[in-house]
């Protein structure tokens, strides 16, 4: 068992969807330990081929990758394939995704508990496991955009979970829509590559890009299109727009796929065509654009929410775009590091916010307060996460945000550094936020405070596993933790673009990085301790800025808009064309126009003998005549 | 011996008879009577083909007598025709049977 069998990480959780799916209602419990024991083995497999690829490793050289999969359909100048790609990059997302994915599962017994579709929720929830792990191990572009779709797909049924809420309807259908615009980009750039190298295999284009063999134009902008298809996806600005709307689902969904996994593929699909990236020109500076802009208007929108979910999902905001800003650099490695930790803190922030909600059923931070008190052990593990995210030492956050520091000071020009470390505070200024408003403080609502208790076990104990990771994940930077494991070193010497990068410490980076989050820290204990009186007046001192953060800077009135005034009046004169020119012009005109015709004609039928031999006789005479004509 | 052209004009005169006897009749019997009449018409071109253009052979002759095989066929349906049509409607003008109209 090794990376020839990696195929099987995908295939487990697939086949035990389509169980869930055919003849899941009659399985015992829904089939919900079917799912469990699916992904479950897909993670003991996992370590079976992280063994291996370490293994591979150790004996030096180059590596490029275990290779597994079988060819589907051939044709004369190409072949596709199912085929699935290990190298250490997929390696980390298959740690990210089976894992977590695992503690997602385990605790929707607990949460989804009583659900009238729960057999549906773990079917649907294999699926889009299934559809992840194949996305990150894809070979090829074209199974890439297979999984890509798979994973939208499951992202929209898993939204619309609750379908029988209009939100909630809504908000599954503008996620599919914009990540929707993203895909066709992805789907034009994978097939200008095609067109242009003749292949679909990723490994072949990257050698082709990187010799120079395709056309620099069409290079840039198949790549920009893939990187369209990766905001769309990781809701970048533009297209951030889905993902606070998305946490109608359930929050065990909000966890996977819009914390730890899906929104990340967008990332993973920027690190694996990195080399796409490099070659173009001028992509890595929209990256990074883009990304900075994310990262500060989700920082300042999360200040003003006011539904817990809703914070947590600005903040899954601010850490992509803090992702797209380490891409930026054209190096993997900072944010694949952030990527790795961001999963579990964030993940343990969500749900570690469902515990509460399955608690008090409410997710208003301003009815709640004090609910430390009620739920210990829940706002312990949600406070670590919290100071993860802000990146406190020596959490896990702390050092992928040293390492994303040290890659932009180093990488990058100074201006997006100093702009990454500003976002440092606004981070920790509204992590404390979230923490002091939901659980310090007297209870604003004493109905709300009676009911909350801790959650059961089968919740309680993902939450504390991830606790636990997120204070202990980020020591895997050092090289003497990393052999320890059985790796080459640290993580820098496991995941990098072309060359290992050692963690290394830089004082002044390290140090102010520390002070802006205690800055961050105290500010938010000083605007938003006790009650919160400072922050309301402040927010009554400036009430436009705060009327623009609460609208999300109106981007959702000015999308709303487009679609009211461009796309449904395009719409409607489409609409207008085809139901007026071409059904009743072309369709019930054509069938109006015989049955016309045929009335005309019917008055030939007199039914008088003289008037029939007439007829045959001018006929004949005409054709005489004809003949007579041509003949001669 | 009279050109061949003198037979052709009276076939072609006696078959415009009958054209004309076919269009203006009201009586059935009268139609087929102008029918008769173009049968004969066109069974006379035969013939003269027959001896004036190829003499030796006899196809025009075999054809006149097949045209007039026919005649008598259908001479015989169209009167049991018409015999049926004067037992319905006691009137063997055309002009007034026209129930197959639209």
């Amino acid at each position: 068992m090794g990376m020839e069998q990696a195929w099987l990480i995908p295939v487990l959780p697939l086949l035990s969807a389509a169980v869930l799916i055919l003849v899941g209602k009659y399985l015992p419990r829904k089939g919900d330990w079917l799912s469990i024991l699916a992904i479950g083995a897909s993670f003991t497999i996992f370590f079976f081929v992280l063994k291996d690829l370490t293994t591979a490793l150790a004996t030096g050289g180059e590596f490029a990758g275990g290779d597994s999969g079988t060819d589907w359909v051939s044709f004369d100048n190409f072949t596709l394939r199912f085929g699935f790609h290990v190298d250490q990059l997929s390696a980390v997302m298959l740690a990210v995704v089976s894992f977590i994915s695992l503690m997602v599962q385990v605790y929707s017994v607990g949460y989804m508990k009583g659900d009238k579709r729960y057999g549906w929720y773990y079917a649907v929830q294999s699926l889009f496991v299934a559809s992840m792990l194949t996305l990150v191990l894809a070979d090829n572009f074209l199974l890439l955009y297979f999984a890509w779709e798979g994973v939208g797909l499951c992202s929209f049924l898993l939204i619309g979970h609750y379908h029988e809420r209009r939100s909630a309807a809504e908000a599954a259908k503008k996620a599919f829509i914009t990540t929707r615009l993203g895909d066709v980009g992805l789907l034009i750039g994978v097939i200008l590559l095609w067109r242009s190298v003749g292949t679909f295999d990723m490994s072949d284009i990257f050698a082709a890009a990187q010799s120079g063999q395709i056309d620099q134009g069409i290079l840039t902008l198949s790549t920009l299109l893939i990187l369209l298809g990766a905001m769309g996806k990781s809701a970048q600005f533009p297209f951030h727009v889905w993902l606070p709307d998305a946490m109608e689902g359930p929050t065990p969904v909000s966890a996977l796929i819009h914390a730890a996994t899906m929104v990340v593929a967008g990332v993973y699909l920027v690190a694996r065509t990195m080399p796409l990236f490099e070659a173009a020109d001028g992509a890595l500076v929209i990256v990074t654009v883009v990304g900075l802009i994310t990262t500060f208007m989700s920082a300042f929108m999360g200040l003003v929410m006011t539904d817990m979910k809703k914070v947590v999902a600005y903040s899954t905001l601010n850490s992509l775009g803090l992702m797209f800003v380490a891409l930026g650099s054209g190096l993997v490695t900072a944010a694949m590091l952030y990527l790795f930790t961001h999963a579990f803190f964030k993940a343990l922030l969500f749900l570690a916010s469902g515990s509460v909600y399955h608690a008090t059923d409410e997710l208003d931070i301003r009815k709640m307060g004090g609910l430390g008190k009620k739920m210990p052990v829940t706002a312990i593990v949600f406070t670590l996460g919290a100071l993860s995210m802000a990146g406190l030492l020596p959490l896990a956050g702390f050092w992928a945000k040293d390492e994303l520091l040290l890659t932009t000071f180093k990488h990058q020009n100074a201006f997006v550094f100093a702009l990454v470390l500003a976002s440092v505070v606004v981070t920790a200024l509204y992590m404390a936020r979230l923490v002091l408003l939901v659980f310090t403080g007297t209870p604003r609502d004493k109905h709300l405070n009676e009911h909350a208790h801790e959650p059961g076990l089968l919740m309680k104990g993902p939450i504390v596993l991830l606790g636990v990771l997120t204070v202990v994940a980020g020591l895997v930077v050092f090289d003497g933790v990393g052999r320890l494991l059985g790796f080459p070193g640290g993580f820098g010497e496991f995941v990098f673009s072309h060359e290992p990068e050692a963690f290394h410490v830089n004082a002044g980076i390290m140090a102010s990085s520390i002070l802006l989050v205690i800055a961050g820290l105290a500010g938010g204990l000083y605007f938003w301790g006790g009650t919160a009186a400072r922050a309301k007046a402040v927010g009554e001192r400036l009430p436009q800025i705060q009327a623009l953060l609460e609208n999300k800077f109106y981007m959702d009135d000015l999308y709303q808009w487009l679609i009211d005034r461009v796309v449904l009046v395009v719409a409607g004169v489409v609409a207008w064309y085809d139901r007026v020119v071409v059904n009743d012009t072309g369709v019930n005109g054509t069938a109006a126009a015989t049955r016309f015709g045929g009335f005309l004609l019917k008055f030939q039928q007199t039914g008088l003998l003289p008037n029939y031999a007439l007829f045959m006789t001018i006929g004949v005479v005409a054709l005489a005549v004809i003949a007579f004509i041509v003949g001669t | 011996m009279i050109p061949i052209e003198s037979f052709l004009v009276l076939s072609a005169i006696l078959f415009s008879l009958g054209v004309y006897g076919v269009l203006a009749r009201r009586h059935a019997v009268l139609i087929l009577m102008s029918v008769e009449l173009m049968l004969n018409a066109a069974s006379i071109n035969m013939v003269a083909f027959a001896v004036y253009a190829s003499p030796e052979r006899f196809e025009g002759l075999i054809f006149a007598v097949f045209i007039m095989i026919v005649a008598a066929a259908e001479v015989g349906l169209a009167l049991a025709i018409i015999l049926r049509l004067f037992r319905n409607r006691t009137t063997a003008n055309v002009d007034e049977v026209k129930q197959l109209k639209w």
